[in-house]
């Protein structure tokens, strides 16, 4: 099961000090300019000449280059021969093997949508990994999202590792009743419950009092919350966010412009 | 009821204190299932849950929760199917307020809603981000279906349709066990106890 809880990554870089708002708007952005952007290269120039600068400036480089990769390469090589092989309108045949033909329009269509998906998701991955989540819930939180929103992210990250620890122990202790996990399709299927009921019962059985520890600490009341943890935003970092918008507001006009 | 009071019915703090438990069960359960090998992703058990104790807009939020969640921690390929697991919740949620969430047959029912919605949510992001291809074994039946003639999007709308009412009725019917095996005192304190109680 997954080995941390998240992707962060812990250094004291000039991209780790930033606002988290301003990290989110230009992840935002590079992936909006990715989809909508002009040009065939502007994808793949996006991942290359920003996201990968960006990246070892942060001091997450290394980190940044292999998640993304070992996210996406298994979904890029089947992209490719799919796509290749299949791409709806593809005449230029590269090589024929057998009954299959490798076509260029495929190749390049593949090319544009692995860049793509590859800009959108590392961003997020940059995002990330020099972001604590629960730094972005509190900057979220501080600028008038409910106060719900970042309980309930922050108290998911909290419950997921105990509930993962739990499944494994629970999977131990049926294992050595006899439950097996092999066998055919049907023995597979009928080991599932012996392994989700005692972990989803024992789970629920926790909520009752945890309702009403957060309704003693006055969680529901309508007042304004303050927070213990102070979040620093700087006056070039707002114009900068601006600055995306603008950049987003102009894509889409060069986008819906009659060219 | 207009939509603001439906929203507030759904959220009192026993759904706020319910949603964490399960995303995590969305998850956990998704990764049990991976280990056992099943032909099925079973990662919308926590939503549909949710969806059916304490309303569409409470399920609604635990479907996008929940993928944020698996972005953030697991693979942001999730990230935008958000809309996808945001939908399965909406709709469950208001296939148990219509009382389909009180028998096991009626429960099949609010699975083929589900799946049907899930599959036209998932189309258009199927197409436009991934270009019908994504990285699931289903996509063999889509290229399948291109070979044949077919266009694209009628291609990923089929094979979503083939692939998700499975797995959606497996995910309603865990979910539906689940609630069976809670006590009626237990789930008063939800905001909707009256979708799944039968003349109690």
């Amino acid at each position: 099961m997954s080995d941390r809880l998240s992707f962060y990554v812990e250094r004291s870089s000039l991209l780790h000090r930033l606002n988290p708002l301003t990290k989110l708007t230009l992840a935002f952005t590079l992936i909006f300019l990715a989809f909508f952007g002009p040009g065939y290269w502007l994808p793949a120039g996006l991942y290359l000449f920003v996201l990968i600068p960006l990246s070892f400036l942060g001091g997450v480089g290394k980190d940044f280059v292999r998640t993304s990769l070992r996210l996406l390469l298994p979904l890029f090589l089947f992209l490719f021969v799919m796509q290749s092989l299949f791409y709806p309108g593809g005449k230029t045949v590269i090589f024929s093997l057998w009954i299959f033909s490798v076509k260029s329009e495929g190749m390049a269509f593949a090319f544009l949508t692995a860049s793509r998906i590859l800009v959108m998701v590392s961003s997020f991955l940059l995002l990330f990994l020099c972001t604590h989540p629960s730094a972005l819930m509190n900057d979220l939180a501080r600028r008038g999202a409910p106060a719900a929103l970042s309980y309930i992210i922050t108290s998911t990250l909290q419950i997921l590792p105990q509930m993962q620890a739990k499944a494994s122990a629970i999977q131990d202790a049926q294992s050595s009743r006899g439950l097996n996990t092999g066998g055919n399709l049907i023995q597979r299927t009928r080991s599932l419950l012996p392994l989700v009921g005692p972990l989803v019962f024992g789970s629920l059985v926790d909520i009752e009092e945890r309702a009403i520890a957060i309704e003693a600490r006055g969680f529901m009341l309508p007042e304004k919350k303050t927070s213990l943890i102070d979040i620093p935003d700087t006056r070039p970092e707002a114009i900068f966010r601006w600055g995306m918008l603008l950049l987003i507001l102009l894509t889409t006009g060069y986008r819906l412009w009659p060219s | 009821m207009n939509i603001i009071q439906s929203i507030k019915k759904d959220f009192n703090t026993m759904t706020l204190v319910l949603i964490p438990v399960a995303i995590a069960i969305n998850v956990v359960i998704g990764q049990i299932v991976v280990l056992l090998k099943l032909p099925v992703y079973l990662d919308s058990v926590g939503t549909v849950l949710v969806a059916a104790i304490c309303g569409p807009w409470a399920g609604a939020l635990t479907g996008t929760l929940s993928n944020i969640i698996w972005g953030l921690i697991i693979d942001p390929n999730a990230l935008p199917w958000f809309p996808v697991a945001m939908f399965i919740g909406f709709v469950a949620g208001w296939a148990a307020v219509a009382g389909l969430f009180r028998t096991w047959w009626k429960v099949v029912i609010t699975g083929i809603l589900v799946a049907l919605t899930a599959a036209v949510v998932s189309t258009p992001i199927s197409v436009y981000l991934y270009g019908g291809i994504t990285a699931s074994g289903s996509s063999f039946i889509t290229a399948f279906l291109l070979q044949s003639g077919r266009d694209l999007v009628s291609a990923v709308l089929s094979t979503n349709f083939i692939v998700e009412p499975i797995d959606k009725i497996a995910t309603s019917l865990l979910a539906f066990a689940i609630i069976k095996g809670l006590s009626v005192r237990y789930l008063s304190r939800f905001p909707r106890p009256e979708n799944v109680l039968v003349g109690k």
